[in-house]
């Protein structure tokens, strides 16, 4: 038993409509690092942030030392010597590392001993070769460095159990390497490491065992030296191939979307669309599929206009619509859905109406002149919670009161009502109950079949293969392969993902 | 245990009772104050309410209380749609006072008073408006806080109004006191309901009252005032020009706080001086929350508010409880009515029952 120092026992975790973990059953031997590996909303961060005391779980037991632990808040969790390393840092820009280290601690006592705790950090960093001066300023740090100075206040803090929550998504691959010197010596030490992750070719080679999770379930944990990427990539994408939803059969059209070499930097200054290029046609719709985080946020982005390109074009129907104006895209024949309904695509305090006319409160007959015509705006919006079938309480009532598959019917009503030559489809259904899935799918491929252009971009695998008429693997910013859904297969799109580029994976097979 | 949950939806039941509650609250702490003096609060109240609301006079000089905050508070209510915090009418209100005096006292008494006034409302308008955009161009291009830009040039704006009455603009006349000349009567606002104080500037705050909720609920910048207010993201990815909006909407705002200055100055006082009670920038913020942005509902509680202003003076005079005490209610009322807000989006959940946990370390 004392083999492992954390056991996790059927934990399940609800959130309102979702099951993020479903009695999952999970053990970290002492000693080893063990990554979890899984797409986007598999219930990675969920399980982490239940082993770290910032969500109590509806069911199951967490066992450190094969005892049961009790873990409710963070203080709690570091009680048992688990520190989790969040990927977005819990530290004070304009304190000192060392203010940041013992940020929290109960134990000091009210004047503080600087130097001793100053040497402690340093004997730390030390330790591991951080280089890291107590005395720094975390601001004048470098995103590397930062991630440094969380491990030390975990060490200094006295964890037995690191959890890292994807920590290379914010590192160059320089950085990462160092990282993972960082994080083999402290295994040679005797830590425990929880590494979370969806990048195939880190995890191979940094891990000792590997758990798969998929949809808040656990698919399976296999160790390194008994597994390949190929077959990570399958348990991480789902075996079972959906059937591929009936359409017409439609000659290849002409030409809508151009992309060509475009470059751009995400908000943290990295650099994530990688001389990207494809070409999306009339009466297709082009699945992207990849990895969450290799640039599709990016790239919808940059084609509508809402983030700069830094190298590269854009065509629209031949047009150069580089860098233009949001407004000025949207108009040239470009509708958006993008990823995040709450945030962006629709004003959840606002009305139906409000909602509906976001696109059109400018053009006539909505808009006359300096004013809007709402009586106009609300026959727009009748007509469309009509045609798709949208159920709200009141037509006037807050958009927020809807569900979410309605939500989401409404904004594509309105995005696709606008006849553009391209719609961008970002994550549309995501976090969609089965009915309202189906209807959205149907309509992409009714507007494909109407003649428009569609870039789907998904994470969910089963979805792109369910409607796309080509599929092409971003990854890191660039495309690995471009190919054809009808001789589509998992493996190869799972290798893509993951990093190989087409000739490597076609020698797999 | 008791936690809190959040709601889905504000129910209007709601938006009625807070106000209520906040403004009983206000009034209780102001009673506990005046109990510390040893004064009868009941009797206090009575005194204020006859002293604002008993006779046409008294409440002519609610309604005088009242125009400014009508007048600011229409403007706030713009601004405050959008998510942007002008703390600064206080500044906008005393610049607009000065633009509009410089007129009244370096001009020819002897231009038509058609002119003149228009002449002094125009500049009311731009003085709080100049004032309004230099927070706006800060937040618009650098993402500046505007809670504190608006609130530090308040006290520009202060110093400047002491600068030029204890300098050029001091009457020689005044005996040294930090007066301007009074103002001729071709710049004097006309009453309208004659021997009381009620001038034109209610008729300036009907119409900003109208003005502006028409332009709230009828026209493009209402609309994108409102979804930027929402939700700025939403916004931009529908093209809206965020910062042009920010801009137009604080000039509104600055505008019609520097007409108020402009109406006091020109209707009340009929001169400049330090004392212009730029306060009433900060009382209309109340106003504007009470009626949860609605301009019309706000002219209500601007009377409300200037009711308990114009009846303190009753009390000071025959009570001898200090003006202070308004002060002491209004804030009380609106720390009680922000406080609130979380209850507009959550609600309170009683958990019980919850088994505890047992104290024994169960082995796996």
């Amino acid at each position: 038993m004392a083999e492992y120092i954390l056991q996790a026992r059927n934990i399940t975790k609800k959130f309102p409509g979702v099951l993020a973990n479903d009695h999952i059953n999970f053990d970290l031997k002492k000693g080893e690092i063990h990554t979890i590996l899984g797409e986007n909303g598999a219930g990675k961060s969920t399980l982490m942030n239940i082993l770290d005391g910032i969500y109590y779980p509806n069911e199951g037991e967490i066992y450190i030392n094969g005892k049961k632990a009790h873990i409710r808040s963070p203080f709690d969790s570091m009680r048992y010597g688990i520190g989790m390393i969040h990927q977005h840092f819990m530290l004070v820009d304009t304190l000192t590392v060392l203010e940041n280290v013992i940020l929290g601690l109960k134990d000091q006592s009210f004047f503080i001993n600087k130097k001793q705790i100053a040497n402690k950090i340093l004997e730390i960093s030390n330790r591991y070769k951080f280089d890291l001066k107590p005395f720094a300023k975390i601001w004048q740090l470098s995103v590397g460095e930062q991630q440094r100075v969380e491990i030390v206040k975990m060490l200094f803090r006295g964890a037995d159990i690191l959890i890292l929550d994807e920590p290379t998504a914010v590192l160059t691959p320089q950085e990462s390497e160092a990282l993972f010197e960082i994080l083999k010596k402290m295994k040679s030490e005797g830590k425990s490491i929880i590494f979370i992750s969806h990048k195939l070719n880190e995890v191979m080679e940094i891990s000792d065992r590997i758990t798969v999770l998929r949809k808040g379930k656990v698919i399976g944990t296999v160790n390194k030296d008994e597994t390949n990427p190929v077959e990570l990539a399958k348990m991480m994408v789902g075996r079972e191939v959906l059937f591929r939803l009936q359409r017409k059969p439609l000659e290849r059209g002409e030409e809508v979307l151009k992309v060509e070499n475009v470059e751009a930097y995400n908000d943290r200054g990295i650099k994530v669309l990688n001389k990207i290029g494809f070409t999306v046609h009339r009466g297709e719709i082009f699945g992207l599929a990849g990895v969450a985080g290799n640039g599709q946020k990016e790239l919808a982005q940059v084609i509508t206009g809402l983030r700069k390109a830094t190298n590269g074009k854009v065509f629209l129907l031949g047009k150069d619509i580089t860098n233009q104006h949001p407004l000025v895209i949207a108009n040239s024949g470009t509708n958006y859905i993008p990823p995040d309904r709450l945030k962006v695509g629709l004003v959840p305090n606002l009305s139906s109406i409000d909602n509906a006319i976001l696109r059109r409160y400018r053009k006539s007959p909505i808009g006359s002149g300096i004013l809007v015509n709402y009586k106009k705006a609300r026959e727009y919006t009748e007509s469309l919670i009509e045609k798709f079938n949208i159920m709200v309480p009141r037509i006037d009532a807050p958009v927020k009161l809807l569900s979410g598959g309605n939500m989401q019917k409404l904004l594509l009503a309105r995005e696709i009502s606008e006849n553009p030559a391209l719609l961008i489809a970002v994550h549309p259904t995501r976090g969609l109950d089965i009915g309202a899935t189906e209807f959205i799918r149907k309509k992409l491929l009714e507007v494909r079949d109407s003649g428009m252009a569609v870039l789907l971009i998904s994470e969910d695998l089963d979805e792109i293969l369910m409607i796309s008429d080509r599929i092409g693997v971003i990854y890191e910013g660039r495309i690995t392969g471009i190919m054809d859904a009808k001789d589509a297969d998992v493996r190869k799109i799972g290798l893509l993902m993951a990093g190989s580029t087409e000739e490597e994976s076609a020698t797999v097979h | 245990m008791i936690r809190f949950e959040k709601r889905e939806s504000t129910s209007t039941s709601l938006k009625i009772l807070i106000p209520t509650v906040s403004i009983i609250l206000g009034i209780l702490i102001g009673a506990v104050a005046i109990l510390l003096k040893g004064i009868n609060p009941i009797k206090v109240y009575q005194a204020l309410l006859i002293g604002a609301y008993s006779s046409k006079y008294t409440f002519s000089e609610t309604l005088v209380a009242a125009t400014p905050l009508i007048l600011i508070s229409a403007g706030l209510i713009v601004v405050f749609k959008m998510n942007f915090w002008n703390i600064g009418a206080y500044g906008q209100y005393i610049m607009g006072a000065i633009f509009s005096s410089y007129f009244a006292i370096f001009w020819s008494p002897h231009i038509p008073k058609l002119i003149m006034l228009t002449v002094m409302v125009i500049a009311g308008m731009v003085g709080g408006a100049l004032w309004a955009i230099i927070p706006a161009l800060l937040k618009a291009y650098w993402e500046v806080n505007e809670v504190i830009s608006t609130l530090l040039l308040n006290y520009i704006a202060l110093f400047i109004l002491k600068f030029l009455m204890y300098g050029t603009w001091r009457d020689p006349l005044s005996h040294g006191f930090p007066l301007s000349k009074p103002f001729p009567d071709n710049a004097q606002l006309p009453r309208i309901i004659p021997h009381t104080r009620v001038n034109l500037g209610l008729i300036f705050g009907i119409i900003a009252v109208v003005v502006v909720w028409y332009l709230l609920k009828k026209t493009k910048f209402g609309y994108e005032i409102r979804v930027i207010g929402e939700n700025p993201n939403a916004a931009r990815y529908a093209g809206m020009n965020v910062a042009k909006n920010i801009i137009i909407a604080m000039i509104i705002s600055g505008a019609l706080a520097g007409l108020a200055g402009m109406v006091q100055v020109s209707g009340i006082i009929h001169l400049l001086q330090i004392k212009i009670n730029p306060d009433y920038g900060y009382t209309a913020i109340i106003v504007a929350w009470l009626a949860y942005l609605d301009p019309i509902v706000a002219s209500f509680f601007a009377v409300f508010l200037g009711g308990l202003a114009s009846g303190a003076y009753q009390i000071q005079i025959t009570m001898q409880v200090p003006f202070g005490i308004v002060g002491v209610i209004e804030s009380a009322i609106l720390f009680v009515l922000i406080g609130s807000e979380i209850f507009m989006r959550y609600r309170l959940v009683f958990d019980v029952g919850k088994k505890k946990h047992s104290g024994q370390e169960e082995t796996l």
